[in-house]
């Protein structure tokens, strides 16, 4: 849909002007102006240490931007070589994946990236790699559906037939061909991988102070949310605003690509 | 059977193999001859194949083993907070059903009307709030502003005021969002089914509208709607964990959180699996409510 796709352009501009957007340095500090509610010197007021939640929030969207694409790459990547390998391969290697998707379908995402994010020591890096370890499975299922149908084809069977060796098969014809829907489907994912990062930040496992990233903006505002609700609730709108643009989006993509099976939405 | 094996496994090794909680634990400070001997206890030097069997053997033995950080017994822990925990995701359910259901038939009924596309936009809307914004912003206008709920505990009992003050909102914020997408999900139920012939059927013998849309629509229609709820279990406890956190809710999830966070992992294996089993046993639990309610599956 239009809207989603003006909302995303709309976070991508500001992540790539946040530098002039921002009116200030978002972790300056500012002690003669903490916890001030929004007014025209600080639009979206300060927290408790006196920063612009503004010149933050806008900051905050590199970062989002940045955590989303990650995760999803590292899901992509993940996602594929398995997926593409089971499907290609077939019999052995197929039950197998299944097997490992069937055990990981029982472990809630949430809770086995927190689990994995603490293990390895908290931090953007280890949650950007817990969060695409555990969320691969829908990559993984697409690629593998794809594969399911290319694999049988006859300019497949017409590259073997000349002594094309498997890797290459798989490398020049069948993934090329399978990688169109990849690329609609990271659109897709890009929404629930923002929120996770978001919430594995709010529980404090993410992203680190003084870095603006919104789940942990949150998190911070929480302890004053009755004498300052401007800390938390600016963050939390980003999110959601960011979230909904990328749905919105996705929706829209869905709908001009096969009507048929556009979801249930 | 073999998806649990297969859950302790991974949950296991991926524990085991990344990082060293014991180091994580006390810190850079201490010195190296107390982390090893605090490790020889546990029995983190012996190779990890060895760690998993002696911890499966005790593991079907019922002891999952204890907490590094309190020494009390990973299951007493866990046994303590499921409950609370299942009263949470079990009320959000209902809520989510409860708002979902009639909105849904009444949107299948009245669709290409306005109130269709709009409700399109809201399932999109509710899809994207993030769970812990939402907990925060009931607990800032229903607690502290109009100061009508306490903002975090919960009560003994669900049936009570003061048990009904305490469970709403975390009820809510977990029931809520899915509810403007399980609308939807019961509209398109609804409506293959209505496009049946049965439905003509029911029609043309001169039934009342209303009796062909609850007694033989609705309720068939809520056969591949069951499917979609035991689909949507695992996000359910993920988001009860989120829940728990915002509401200080003394459950499993707020436990694995605070367990995470002090590097605990004795107690987070254990939670990680027993969420996973309950996931497994409701996902069973819907399996067999499934066939129970279509009559054209029957197992022997």
């Amino acid at each position: 849909m239009l809207l989603g796709l003006v909302l995303v352009l709309a976070v991508v501009l500001v992540a790539l002007l946040a530098g002039v957007i921002a009116p200030r340095d978002p972790t300056a500090l500012d002690m003669e102006a903490l916890l001030t509610p929004p007014s025209s010197g600080y639009i979206f007021g300060t927290d408790e240490l006196g920063r612009d939640i503004f010149s933050r929030v806008v900051h905050g969207t590199r970062y989002a931007l940045l955590i989303g694409v990650a995760v999803v790459l590292i899901e992509a990547l993940i996602g594929i070589v398995l997926g593409a390998t089971a499907a290609y391969f077939g019999g052995w290697s197929d039950a197998v994946l299944m097997r490992v998707v069937d055990v990981m379908l029982a472990v809630p995402t949430l809770v086995l990236a927190l689990a994995i994010a603490g293990v390895l020591g908290g931090g953007l890096g280890n949650m950007i790699l817990a969060i695409g370890v555990t969320g691969w499975r829908e990559f993984a299922r697409l690629i593998r559906g794809q594969v399911l149908v290319i694999r049988t084809s006859t300019y497949v069977e017409a590259a073997k037939a000349l002594g094309a060796g498997d890797l290459r098969v798989l490398a020049r014809h069948v993934l090329p061909n399978a990688l169109g829907t990849v690329i609609v489907f990271t659109t897709l994912e890009m929404p629930a991988a923002l929120l996770w990062a978001a919430s594995l930040s709010f529980l404090g496992l993410g992203a680190q102070p003084p870095t603006p990233e919104w789940g942990a903006m949150v998190a911070e505002g929480r302890g004053f949310i009755g004498q300052a609700w401007w800390v938390s609730t600016f963050p939390g709108l980003a999110i959601m605003t960011t979230v909904l643009g990328f749905n919105f989006l996705g929706d829209g993509l869905r709908d001009l690509l096969d009507p048929r099976t556009a979801r249930i939405l | 059977m073999p998806v649990a094996i297969g859950v302790t496994l991974l949950v296991f090794s991926l524990l085991h193999l990344t990082g060293d909680p014991i180091r994580l634990l006390y810190g850079l400070n201490v010195p190296e001859e107390i982390v090893q001997q605090r490790r020889d206890e546990l029995g983190l030097n012996r190779p990890v194949p060895v760690q998993y069997a002696m911890w499966l053997s005790r593991a079907v033995q019922g002891d999952l083993g204890e907490s590094i950080t309190t020494g009390d017994h990973v299951v007493a822990m866990i046994a303590a907070r499921v409950g609370p925990t299942l009263e949470l995701t079990v009320l959000a359910l209902i809520v989510t059903l409860a708002v979902s259901l009639p909105a849904g038939v009444v949107s299948a009924v009245r669709r290409n009307t306005w109130l269709d596309g709009i409700s399109r936009i809201a399932a999109l809307f509710w899809v994207s709030m993030p769970i812990f914004w939402l907990g925060l912003l009931f607990i800032l206008v229903f607690g502290v502003w109009l100061g009508l709920m306490p903002i975090s505990g919960r009560a003994e009992t669900f049936w009570s005021i003061e048990g009904l003050r305490t469970h709403t909102l975390p009820v809510l914020t977990l029931g809520l969002p899915p509810a403007a997408l399980f609308t939807r999900l019961t509209r398109s139920s609804m409506l293959e089914v209505i496009g049946e012939e049965y439905i003509r059927t029911a029609r043309s013998k001169g039934l009342a509208e209303r009796v062909v849309i609850v007694r033989h629509a609705l309720r068939n229609a809520l056969i591949p709607l069951l499917t979609l709820v035991g689909l949507r279990l695992p996000w359910l406890f993920g988001g009860a964990v989120i829940t728990e956190t915002v509401f200080a809710w003394p459950g499993m999830g707020r436990l694995l959180v605070d367990s995470v966070l002090k590097r605990d992992y004795p107690v987070v294996q254990g939670i990680v699996m027993a969420m996973a089993a309950l996931v497994v046993a409701s996902s069973l639990l819907v399996d067999l409510l499934y066939a129970y309610v279509d009559p054209r599956i029957r197992y022997d």
